[in-house]
């Protein structure tokens, strides 16, 4: 993962494609990017979190974006990652993506703030839009998407 | 004096104390005149003053001061024990704790001087001692005259023994002694300029005195004296046996003393008469006019003015303490000792990859890992181990607890305790104590039936609390009970519609089982009134959930006018156990050995239908089967073999077999958490990393029943 920090004043995402459609995740809160391994299911429990896996020892539970925002399954390929957030110390959790793409650093003025009208179907999942070399790139706010107690 | 470095044990030995005071109150309640208790006591209460004087906690030596000037009264038989006397410890009691908490917290004792309390004390001490019999006038004395002295005796001081102002009394018992042919003496001490250690000398002077005799009045008071609130001099009188000369050596043998008046009291007209008779060198009087108060050193100026306390600790915001634990020192050689086999272990690994040849090797190779493998489980014994802490450290309070609140309810209780030293992980033990308290609590208010109700029942008048510990499997059950009046489950349900928690017709077709548990509910309180012991609606729930986080759980067994028993089952500890991995469509589960009761093998021909629901019958027991591949969604195997694994497993004294594929054998594992993001039904506890990287999830088997 190639990091580029020469841009102080903008905030970089590492850009994933999820069906057809590319997301930004804030790089701040990635720990790591892995490949797709083997995912212990774990009976009931909510249906979009696909089980946990083994990282480096640590239990970590993995996330399916797909399902969580109503989309078609998951397919798993070559390209499939799971990208390990941390938005506490202490609790990871993983998210599944198609696919991994770039690293990009948005300015102020390349993101677009989204509001949202009742017609939305995934509500707040996403809190802005990045233009980047003419492509749009759907901010995901991860503090709504994982900490779904309210939200799902 | 920087006493930083002594705080942690400071803290410890005053828990100690405080706890062993509690006991031995309880005794003392029961056996007034347990001669043995009393002494304890005493003990107790003198290593606490003397602790907190030299951390320099003056509220908190102020008050086991007088603490303890009770018990010496009670020890020398002076005064009786007394249940107005007992509360008024009990609550002094209570105010050392919460000096001793704010010192956890601050390092500070805070500012509150507990006056109420320290001035019950005294007045017991002054009554107490009044109403005993008249064969022990000296101790009434003592103390009425401390209490004159304190009044008006500050600026008489000049005038030395013979401006004590006598009471009746006190005169008395002079001339009941004199009756006795025990002299009575004006003593008058004089303590060297250059004395650093006034207060010690002083006492030293008492405690030689009170060797020979028996001390009547002193001025300054003995508590003045102690907090060093005089200058070069004090005075006494003393009934003694010895003639005067001996008194004198006796006074002057004590160092740093400069010199002492004795002079032999012949009679007790009046107290003018007394002071006419007993002219004394009136030059030195004259040197130190004194005023007590202000010229007294620093530590009786922090009594003096409570509001502003010098204080000598530092302000910290963070509790000062860190979390310990006291190891045996034995566990801790034992736990050296299997370190430096795990070493040795190592070096034979090492030297087995360093050596060629490889036949050997892997013979060798096995043989270190078996050696390994022994010495890793020994290891994780002894660590556990150092983490075991009876739960005697939370359950001793219980006592005392009780005891309050019974004459709080005005019910006639008694707690029973059994397996105070049932070992439990100190993470747990810290845990537990509220989630029992309650409990506790409970059977007290609501449990136990009224004095009355219990007469009219023909049920003894005092009713049992009971909480007992043992061990159970790799659980450890707490029982916290009654003999009250049981959980009336009709009203329970009447209750839970009342706040919509059920609906009628799930009311009517409710187990009772169910409805109990209802009280688990948040929410729920049964208790008509409100009562500040129980019943705010914050009760059980909380127990659960608390309970719950330490990983156990909580069963209730009741029956109604008998009595009910919450039974709390605890994981005996945390991170690793032994467990039984077991395969269930492809997938790896571990089930805890502690839960697990036999593993049986059974034909499918052999499962029989009770209620609609599959049991099996083994060894005279019925036992209900549980198909795990249901309950845990996995896709059923094509073909059904006639014979099935059953894993036998129990939960207090109920038993369920669980349907299994395969076996895969036993294993030690470390419990790994799913994390706050996977919310299960709790039927997997955890998970964890087999040793081939897969993960593998724990089975609670406890929630399956």
């Amino acid at each position: 993962m190639e990091e580029n920090r020469t841009a102080l004043d903008g905030v970089q995402y590492i850009v994933v494609k999820i069906g057809s459609e590319q997301y930004g995740i804030d790089i701040q809160f990635v720990d790591n990017i892995v490949r797709m391994q083997p995912i212990t299911r774990v009976p009931k429990i909510q249906p979009y979190f696909k089980g946990v896996i083994n990282l480096r020892g640590e239990i970590v539970p993995v996330m399916s974006l797909r399902l969580k925002m109503n989309q078609a399954p998951d397919e798993f390929n070559n390209a499939t990652r799971i990208i390990i957030l941390k938005l506490e110390p202490q609790a990871a959790i993983g998210i599944i993506v198609d696919e991994v793409k770039e690293v990009v650093t948005l300015e102020e003025q390349e993101i677009e703030k989204v509001h949202y009208d009742a017609k939305d179907e995934n509500p707040g999942f996403i809190h802005g839009i990045g233009k980047h070399e003419g492509e749009l790139i759907s901010l995901l706010d991860l503090h709504v998407v994982i900490g779904d107690k309210e939200n799902a | 004096m920087d006493t930083s470095q002594y705080l942690e044990i400071f803290i410890d030995e005053t828990k100690e104390h405080l706890q062993s005071l509690n006991e031995q109150l309880l005794i003392l309640e029961k056996e007034p005149d347990n001669a043995d208790t009393i002494n304890e006591i005493f003990r107790a209460a003198h290593s606490l003053k003397g602790m907190a004087g030299t951390m320099g906690y003056k509220r908190m030596q102020r008050l086991t001061h007088d603490t303890e000037n009770v018990f010496s009264e009670i020890r020398n038989g002076k005064m009786r024990v007394s249940a107005n006397l007992i509360d008024t410890l009990f609550q002094s009691l209570d105010a050392l704790e919460e000096y001793l908490e704010n010192i956890q917290q601050t390092a500070d004792e805070g500012t509150d001087d507990h006056e109420p309390i320290i001035k019950q004390l005294n007045d017991i001490l002054a009554s107490g001692t009044g109403e005993a019999p008249k064969a022990e006038p000296a101790s009434k004395e003592e103390k009425k005259e401390a209490k004159a002295a304190e009044s008006g005796g500050d600026g008489a001081l000049a005038s030395k023994f013979k401006n004590i102002k006598l009471q009746e009394y006190e005169i008395n018992a002079m001339q009941e002694a004199e009756k006795k042919n025990m002299g009575v003496y004006g003593v008058t001490v004089y303590v060297q300029e250059s004395c650093i250690l006034k207060a010690a000398r002083a006492f030293l002077v008492f405690k030689a005195l009170e060797e020979i005799g028996e001390i009547i009045v002193s001025d300054p008071t003995v508590q003045d004296i102690e907090d060093e609130k005089f200058e070069l001099d004090f005075s006494l009188y003393l009934i003694s046996q010895e003639d005067a000369d001996k008194v004198k050596t006796v006074v002057k043998d004590v160092s740093e003393i400069e010199d002492a008046v004795v002079e032999k009291i012949e009679s007790f007209g009046s107290q003018k008469a007394e002071s006419e008779e007993k002219e004394e060198k009136p030059e030195e009087k004259e040197e130190k006019p004194k005023t007590a108060a202000p010229s007294a050193p620093a530590p009786a100026a922090a009594q003096a003015v409570p509001a502003k306390q010098p204080t000598p600790a530092k302000q910290t915001a963070k509790p000062v303490v860190n979390r310990t634990v006291r190891v045996d020192l034995e566990k801790l050689d034992a736990l050296m000792n299997q370190v430096s086999e795990l070493i040795i272990a190592k070096n034979g690994l090492v030297s087995i990859s360093s050596n060629e040849s490889s036949d050997v090797s892997v013979q060798g190779l096995h043989d270190q890992i078996e050696y390994l493998e022994r010495i890793t489980t020994n290891l994780h014994e002894s660590v556990m181990k150092v983490r075991m802490v009876p739960i005697e450290s939370v359950v001793s309070r219980f006592p005392r607890m009780i005891r309050d609140l019974s004459k709080k309810l005005d019910k006639k209780m008694e707690l029973y305790m059994t397996g105070e030293d049932t070992e439990l992980d100190r993470t747990v033990v810290d845990e537990i104590g509220d989630p029992l308290m309650h409990l506790l609590r409970n059977s007290a208010d609501h449990g136990l039936e009224s004095n009355e109700v219990r007469r009219q029942r023909g049920k003894e008048a005092v009713g049992t609390i009971f909480l007992n510990a043992y061990q159970e499997g790799n659980n450890v059950v707490i029982e916290v009970g009654d003999d009250g009046n049981g959980i009336d489950v009709e009203s329970v349900k009447a209750k839970g519609i009342e706040r919509g928690i059920i609906t009628q017709e799930q009311a009517e077709t409710i187990s009772d089982k169910d409805a109990v548990g209802l009280l688990f509910m948040p929410s729920f309180s049964m208790a008509k009134k409100i009562s500040d012991i129980s019943g705010r609606g914050v009760g059980l729930d909380v127990v659960k959930s608390k309970i719950e986080a330490l990983g156990g759980d909580v069963e209730v067994k009741t029956k109604l006018g008998e009595g009910t028993t919450f039974i709390v089952r605890l994981p005996l500890t945390l991170a690793i156990i032994q467990a039984l991995m077991v395969e269930l469509g492809g997938e790896k589960y571990a089930i805890s050995l502690g839960s697990i009761q036999t593993i049986e093998d059974i034909s499918v021909a052999d499962i029989k239908y009770v209620q609609a629901k599959e049991v099996i019958h083994i060894r005279g027991t019925v036992i209900p089967i549980i198909r795990l591949d249901k309950i845990l969604d996995i896709e059923p195997r094509e073909k059904q073999s006639d014979n099935l694994t059953v894993v036998i497993v129990k939960k207090g004294d109920q038993l369920a077999g669980l349907v299994v594929d395969n076996l895969i054998g036993q294993q030690e594992i470390v419990i790994k958490s799913l994390g706050k993001y996977i919310d299960n039904s709790k039927i997997i506890s955890g998970a964890t990393i087999l040793g081939d990287g897969e993960v593998a999830l724990i089975l609670d088997a406890n929630v399956l029943f």
